[in-house]
């Protein structure tokens, strides 16, 4: 029967629940028939580690219709322009390098990597072609009171705390989308005859049936592999971390600065992040419980910290890194921590489910006999950029010089993707450029490459191919425009704490 | 910053204000602060926009005098050429303060460090019995005028913004000079916006005597072409051109 896809039930009622709901919802808020329901158990508390965003949650947020302000003023957010990776390199505390979110200068025009290396100054590759690292190390917000809501003078992503963020998105789909949402407990799962999912039977409220069923419901995987049995594909032989240890730690002081990149520090066997909210950091250890165990994990963490963190909650994860083997299947998608977990070294999490919800708010299949059609793309589709996440992920691992074992086993090339070894061996004549990465799915552009890579000192032999002179001049204008790019962002730039401060009190304009 | 002080009849009593000299203020601003009720006056002269407070984001109404900091076109022979002078101009060197006992309440201050001011030279403030001069009292108007206007301009803004009525507007203009300038930071009601409004909308713009104010805004915006003539005559009187 080629019945039309016009329920679409949400389980689980996280970040991704919630922006999966609000987005389609919002796609197809003119469309009477398309109704959104979210089931979320009364009972499961959300996950709620993901807070850290890409660039892309800007235009999520404008499709959801949530006005900047309201989310800066209701999620703790804080703006976050890239990544500073320190100690990852060597194990030397002055040691870091930039990832920063705007471009290289002049990148449609230039690949400027041959230039600087060949310039050979002490001057970081971030530092030479982007102004965004200058701002960060002094604590700049990324635009101005005056810019509009969601504008911009340096390309910008958030960091939020996940728990409020969850509130405020249910409030939002509610009032403004007409997402039905309805506390319960999924007890079981009812099939029609062909295989499909046709309700979720929950403890309160009965069944709730549906012509399409998202599984949100995080590490359980409810759906998709409880109902399902679609298993996960491990790249726990890539990706050697395996547990993580988060805490929250409160600022000295309401007007304490807030970092406005996130900080990623390199440890013994593994890695600590560090975010700055308006009222706090969130910081976590991510290591690999086959080379440390708890115990010095948690030293390691309190190391960094500081301070005292026994009277703070730490809490513990384990995960297993990997994703799952198919997405999509029959009428059930898996969206969040059910479609898989890798560590969140480039906050990879919220984005793929940003991806995944417009996939399907944009590509809703309108009746049933076109969903496999359009769920066999969705799979390839996310198939490829998982794969190219975890390619990007092991990059930082395999360009490090720490000698500890966790870090020099993860040099060995059995550890490394063929695809990953491939392009490394490219680059070694070739610096990363958009030829590199054409597929409509990717990711990470060609400029994260270049800005991990020459971050890390990589070196490129241009022996082979010479720079001509006309390119020389080019790229020479280029640096120069970057230089006054970076002068004019540090004096027109404020605080990121003055700003956040600002836009509570005042709000943005919308244009 | 102006060094404000509180106006008293007693300490106060032989300051006197060069008159004449008041409009000078505005000899080098290339836009000063308007307020709603001004702009039945504005429009003979004026292009009548928007912009941002750098410190706060928040919109403000501006008449355009110039294109560039320093430049005032209308400020000619010493003297403003154009039928009316803003309020934010012919109040100075007043000031309205809070007054301190009490929150709602104003008073009337007056800049220490103004050159206007002078104990021998121009006109009093003060008659010998204390009593406001003519000078104090036209000055009191405007500042009353000030206020009020301040507080009905931020409701206009509002109804505009609420609609989504206020667009960026920018400014290409290519002067006889050949010279050509890109002016931004400034912001206008959008006439498309305005013609798609539904009845409601129009009726409850109206009742505020916005729908108006809206228009005059709009019809306004042709004087920077008179703005941009009023440059090509000063570029060609500039001896640098000849």
């Amino acid at each position: 029967m080629n019945k039309a896809i016009n329920t679409v039930v949400v389980v689980g009622g996280g970040t991704a629940g919630w922006l999966t709901a609000g987005r389609i919802a919002a796609e197809h808020l003119s469309n009477e028939h398309i109704q959104v329901v979210l089931v979320e158990s009364p009972n499961v508390p959300i996950v709620g580690v993901g807070e850290g965003t890409w660039p892309t949650m800007r235009s999520t947020l404008l499709k959801l219709g949530i006005r900047e302000d309201d989310f800066i003023r209701h999620c703790d957010v804080g703006f976050k322009q890239g990544a500073k990776f320190a100690q990852w390199v060597h194990n030397d505390e002055s040691e870091y390098y930039y990832h920063p979110l705007v471009l290289p200068q002049g990148f449609n025009k230039i690949n400027l990597v041959s230039h600087w290396q060949a310039s050979n100054n002490a001057q970081s590759f971030s530092d030479s072609v982007c102004f965004q690292e200058a701002i960060c190390e002094k604590g700049l917000g990324p635009k101005m009171i005056t810019n509009a809501q969601y504008g911009a003078v340096a390309n910008y992503a958030y960091h939020l705390n996940a728990g409020k963020f969850s509130s405020f998105l249910q409030q939002h789909c509610k009032d403004k989308l007409g997402v039905q949402h309805i506390l319960a407990d999924v007890i079981d799962v009812h099939e029609n005859d062909m295989g499909d999912i046709s309700a979720v039977i929950t403890q309160q409220s009965g069944p709730i049936s549906g012509d399409l069923f998202i599984d949100c419901t995080g590490f359980s995987k409810r759906l998709i592999s409880q109902h399902y049995d679609i298993v996960s594909v491990s790249c726990r032989d890539t990706l050697f971390v395996d547990q993580a240890l988060a805490v929250q730690v409160p600022y000295e002081n309401d007007n304490a600065p807030m970092a406005s990149h996130t900080i990623s520090t390199g440890q013994e066997a593994g890695w600590i992040w560090d975010i700055g909210l308006q009222h706090r950091r969130g910081i976590g250890h991510v290591f690999s419980s086959h080379y440390q165990d708890y115990d010095d994990a948690y030293q390691v963490l309190a190391r960094y910290v500081g301070r005292d963190i026994s009277q703070l909650s730490v809490k513990h994860i384990k995960f297993d890194s990997g994703y799952l083997e198919k997405f999509w299947h029959r009428n059930c998608v898996a969206v969040g921590l059910s479609a898989g977990f890798v560590e969140p070294l480039e906050a990879s999490s919220l984005v793929l489910v940003e991806l995944s919800a417009q996939m399907i708010a944009e590509q809703l299949p309108a009746c049933r006999s076109v969903m496999d059609i359009i769920a066999k793309r969705f799979n390839e589709t996310f198939t490829y950029r998982w794969e190219r996440i975890i390619d990007f992920l092991k990059l930082h691992y395999v360009l490090s010089q720490r000698e500890e074992p966790f870090w020099v086993d993860n040099r060995r090339s059995e550890s490394i993707p063929t695809s990953l070894q491939e392009l490394l061996h490219l680059w070694r004549y070739h610096p990363p450029f958009d030829h590199d990465f054409t597929s409509n799915n990717e990711v990470f552009p060609a400029a994260s490459y270049q800005y991990v890579l020459y971050g890390m000192g990589f070196k490129t032999d241009f022996s082979f191919h010479q720079n001509n002179p006309q390119d020389q001049l080019l790229a020479q204008e280029q640096f120069v425009l970057n230089q006054k790019n970076t002068m004019k962002a540090l004096a027109m730039l404020p605080s990121h704490r003055d700003l956040i401060n600002k836009i509570k009190q005042y709000g943005l304009q919308t244009v | 910053m102006a060094s404000l002080v509180a106006l008293d009849a007693k300490e106060h009593r032989n300051l006197k204000v060069n008159s004449s000299k008041v409009e000078e203020v505005g000899a080098d601003l290339h836009m000063v602060p308007v307020v709603v009720s001004e702009f039945t006056k504005l429009i003979v002269n004026y292009p009548i926009l928007f912009t941002k407070n750098a410190d706060t984001g928040q919109f403000s109404c501006i008449g355009l005098m110039g294109f560039e900091q320093g430049e005032n076109l209308f400020w000619q022979e010493r003297e403003f050429k154009t039928v009316y002078v803003p309020l934010n101009i012919t109040r100075h060197p007043f000031y309205l303060g809070k007054d301190d006992n009490s929150d709602d309440d104003y008073v009337i201050c007056v800049n220490r460090d103004s050159d206007l001011l002078s104990q021998t030279q121009g006109e009093s403030i003060f008659n010998n019995d204390g009593s406001a001069t003519s000078i104090l009292r036209a000055a009191q108007e405007d500042l009353t005028q000030l206020v009020q206007g301040e507080r009905q301009t931020q409701d206009f803004i509002e109804s505009l913004s609420s609609l989504g009525l206020i667009v960026p507007l920018s400014l290409d203009i290519t002067l006889e000079s050949g010279e050509k300038k890109t002016i931004n930071g400034l912001y206008s009601i959008d006439e498309e916006k305005m013609e798609n409004l539904s009845a409601e909308q129009l009726v409850s713009l109206n009742r505020n005597g916005f729908l108006q104010a809206a228009y005059t805004q709009i019809a306004s915006l042709s004087h920077i072409y008179s703005l941009i003539n009023l440059k090509n005559e000063r570029d060609a009187n500039n001896p640098w051109f000849q």
